[in-house]
């Protein structure tokens, strides 16, 4: 029974202190300058006038009545359902209610929604350009490099990924190309970051784009929403509710679960 | 209980220490008879699993172990909301106390005491009216 | 022991307000002045902690309240340097202490004053706007205060401080189904708020018992009332100002049973029969005189509750066995 040969490839050890580290220590810098660019472009948060304030804070008011009906009496959410109800139909929470009934205007005409999208733009910018620079810039310099050993073995569906630039059929996926050794920087100095910079740095872009997928509440306000149709939709939810309490029969409830 | 707790983890991981290394010589001497044992027979060595005892010790050790550390946890904090507002009001900052006699940083009392308390709508010029006839109060009560 | 730094001082009482007031100097002079404005100066500093913050807001409060302006303004200055002029709650804070250092009427219209020409330029100024009702009430102006409260509502409906507030200036003025309603919108906003809960008890009971009240609300705000003091208790258990509520609610009740039960409109809580009443009444008697006597006692785990609360427990356990009635 012949053994697989063990793969050695005699490398310079120069590779390791010329390569590896300075990849490393790039990308960690790098990082912390992303933190501070981002830090120092972000733009105050956006200054909302009475009439916004009051159109927003309308519709959250009828929401946390719709969901908190059951703290109130039947007679008091009668009173507020209906008050609500008609505020909400006749368009008095709206900002500008003379335009009750016309398409939302279009979000690229309307300099309010052009500053978010700024905004993102400005973050998108951060991540990309030091990408797209480091990026050429050891495609650059040390494509083609195989610069280290990984301790355990693997299969070989990693070797795409772990040997990109270095085109050679039989190698053992252990070895690791520089590239590579680039991204798996991108996706593992995370921690790293969190102990230079705390918790909420903005340096990892991984952790940046997890936000961005994640749930769109931002977006209940957002530029080309028309808050007409969320009005008339929540006056259709407030109108649908079967009223019950929790304080009925609360005595009886309290009565059973405490004995003295 | 804490001596007690200590002592059992100790022995605890004594045991474990004492298995890993069984295992460990275990393995060593299988793999010697492997190696001098391949020349003489052609039969493929199958692979001899752990005895029974050193899985048996592994095992009641990691448990002593776990007993160890679960006796000296602190008791558990509350999840019911009932119980978890009972004791902010029945114990206040006593009841959120860790092991060095600090109230817990998050500790803020009742969180719904600001619709009362009101800071942001505060009459501080009553407050002051009240604290100075405090002070002239217990003033009086000492000169006496 | 010494009150936390970290909490609201408002409420707290006079004797712990000066402690926590005497730390102020030795807490500005132990944190020295970092705040720094420039991009530079914030990369090296040590990063900065939002508690910090909180504690000169809360040495404001108390140092104002103990009469120590010196330190109510290094804190303030501290503030300024690190938020700058035109932050809102800095606003408030420095109105705040002008509120303080005024010695007449004169004074505070001129405080007023600023704060209308705050809120010209700036209509959402919700904290200055929040001192302004707090000065209209303090200068007596109570209708003036609420009207304005009103109007800082309709735009901004979840402020939950704002509608308590909104509700106790109300009671002030005794208007009963005001404060009732604009407590029930903070519970609105805060579903499981235990204290409201109580407080809307309180609210309900007064508003029963105040002259004036006939028959048919009178019982439909006792009846409201000994449920909403049911639910606190049922959020929180033992809670003291609960069961004094629900003792004195179903107390109330069984003392003039014998007034006819009328008819109540359909949608409005009505009165349970009378046994449950009685063994609510017999559960909150228990639990209280369990609460005193524990607290009395200092029992561990009974020493949160405050003093005058168990005192005050005390007092209507001993009236009760006093005048006799034993149900």
């Amino acid at each position: 029974m012949a053994q697989v040969p063990v793969q050695t490839i005699h490398r310079d050890p120069q590779l390791f202190y010329w390569i590896l580290f300075p990849i490393t220590i790039v990308m960690v810098l790098t990082g912390i300058l992303r933190h501070y660019a981002t830090v120092l472009m972000a733009s105050a948060p956006k200054k909302l006038d009475q009439k916004t304030m009051r159109e927003q804070r309308g519709l959250v008011h009828g929401i946390n009545v719709r969901g908190n009906f059951h703290t109130l009496s039947k007679r008091s959410f009668n009173a507020r359902r209906d008050a609500l109800i008609t505020a909400y139909e006749s368009g008095a929470y709206l900002k500008d209610p003379e335009n009750q009934g016309q398409p939302p205007p279009n979000p690229l005409s309307d300099p309010g929604s052009m500053e978010g999208m700024m905004g993102m733009m400005k973050n998108q910018m951060a991540m990309i350009i030091p990408n797209t620079l480091i990026m050429s810039w050891i495609n650059a310099f040390f494509s083609g490099y195989v610069i280290m050993k990984l301790p355990f073995p693997l299969t070989i569906k990693f070797k795409s990924m772990l040997q990109a630039g270095v085109a050679t059929k039989d190698m053992d996926p252990r070895w690791m190309s520089s590239i590579s050794w680039y991204f798996l920087c991108i996706f593992g100095l995370q921690s790293v970051f969190n102990f230079i910079l705390g918790n909420d740095n903005a340096a990892n872009q991984m952790a940046q784009q997890m936000g961005q997928m994640g749930p769109q509440t931002a977006q209940m306000f957002g530029p080309g929403v028309d808050p007409n149709k969320q009005f008339l939709a929540e006056a259709e939810n407030l109108a649908v509710i079967d009223h019950y309490s929790v304080l009925d029969n609360v005595e009886d409830r309290l009565l059973k679960s405490i004995r003295v | 209980m804490t001596f007690i707790s200590k002592a059992i983890t100790a022995v605890g991981g004594i045991l474990l220490a004492h298995a890993c290394y069984s295992a460990q010589e275990h393995s060593a001497l299988q793999s010697f008879r492997a190696t001098s044992g391949a020349a003489l027979t052609s039969a493929p060595t199958t692979a001899v699993s752990l005895p029974l005892d050193i899985v048996l010790e592994t095992i009641v050790s990691t448990f002593i172990i776990l007993l160890g550390l679960v006796l000296v946890t602190r008791p558990l904090r509350p999840i019911q909301w009932r119980e978890w507002a009972g004791k902010i009001e029945r114990e206040g900052e006593e009841g959120f106390k860790d092991s060095n006699g600090e109230v817990n940083k998050d500790y803020i009392g009742n969180p719904f005491a600001i619709f009362e308390s009101r800071p942001n709508f505060v009459d501080i010029r009553k407050q002051r009216k009240e604290f100075a006839q405090w002070v002239k109060k217990e003033g009086g009560q000492k000169a006496q | 022991m010494a009150p936390s730094v970290f909490r609201s001082p408002v409420q707290l009482p006079p004797a712990e307000a000066l402690e926590l007031s005497k730390q102020a100097p030795a807490i500005l002079r132990s944190s020295a002045n970092t705040a720094s404005t420039s991009a530079i100066g914030a990369i090296f500093s040590a990063p900065e902690k939002p508690e910090e913050w909180i504690t000169y807001e809360n040495l404001i409060l108390s140092s104002l309240r103990t009469g120590d302006d010196k330190a109510a303004n290094q804190c303030l200055a501290r503030l300024v340097a690190r938020f700058g002029e035109n932050n809102e709650r800095v606003m408030a804070l420095r109105g705040l202490i002008k509120e303080a250092e005024a010695q007449n009427d004169g004074e505070l219209e001129k405080i007023l004053k600023e704060y209308d020409q705050i809120l010209s330029e700036n209509d959402t100024n919700i904290p200055i706007a929040k001192r302004r009702v707090a000065l209209l009430r303090s200068m007596g102006r109570l209708s003036d205060a609420a009207s304005t409260l009103v109007q800082l509502l309709d735009f901004s409906p979840t402020d939950a401080e704002a509608w308590s507030e909104l509700s106790d200036l109300y009671l002030a003025q005794g208007l009963y189904p005001q404060a009732i309603y604009a407590e029930e919108e903070v519970l609105v906003l805060a579903p499981n708020a235990w204290n409201v809960h109580a407080r809307l008890g309180e609210l309900q009971y007064m508003a029963a018992t105040a002259s004036g009240a006939d028959g048919g609300s009178y019982q439909k705000h006792l009846a409201e009332a000994l449920k909403r003091f049911s639910r606190s208790i049922e959020l929180c258990d033992d809670y003291l100002r609960g069961y004094y509520g629900l003792k004195l609610v179903t107390g109330t009740i069984l003392k003039d049973s014998g007034k006819p039960a009328k008819l109540t409109d359909e949608g409005d809580f009505v009165l349970p029969d009378t046994k449950t009443i009685e063994r609510l009444n017999e559960l909150a008697t228990a639990k209280l005189a369990e609460i005193v006597r524990h607290s009395t006692a200092q029992d561990r785990g009974w020493r949160g509750y405050s003093a005058a609360e168990v005192a005050a427990a005390r007092e209507l356990l001993s009236e009760d066995s006093s005048s006799g009635i034993v149900r």
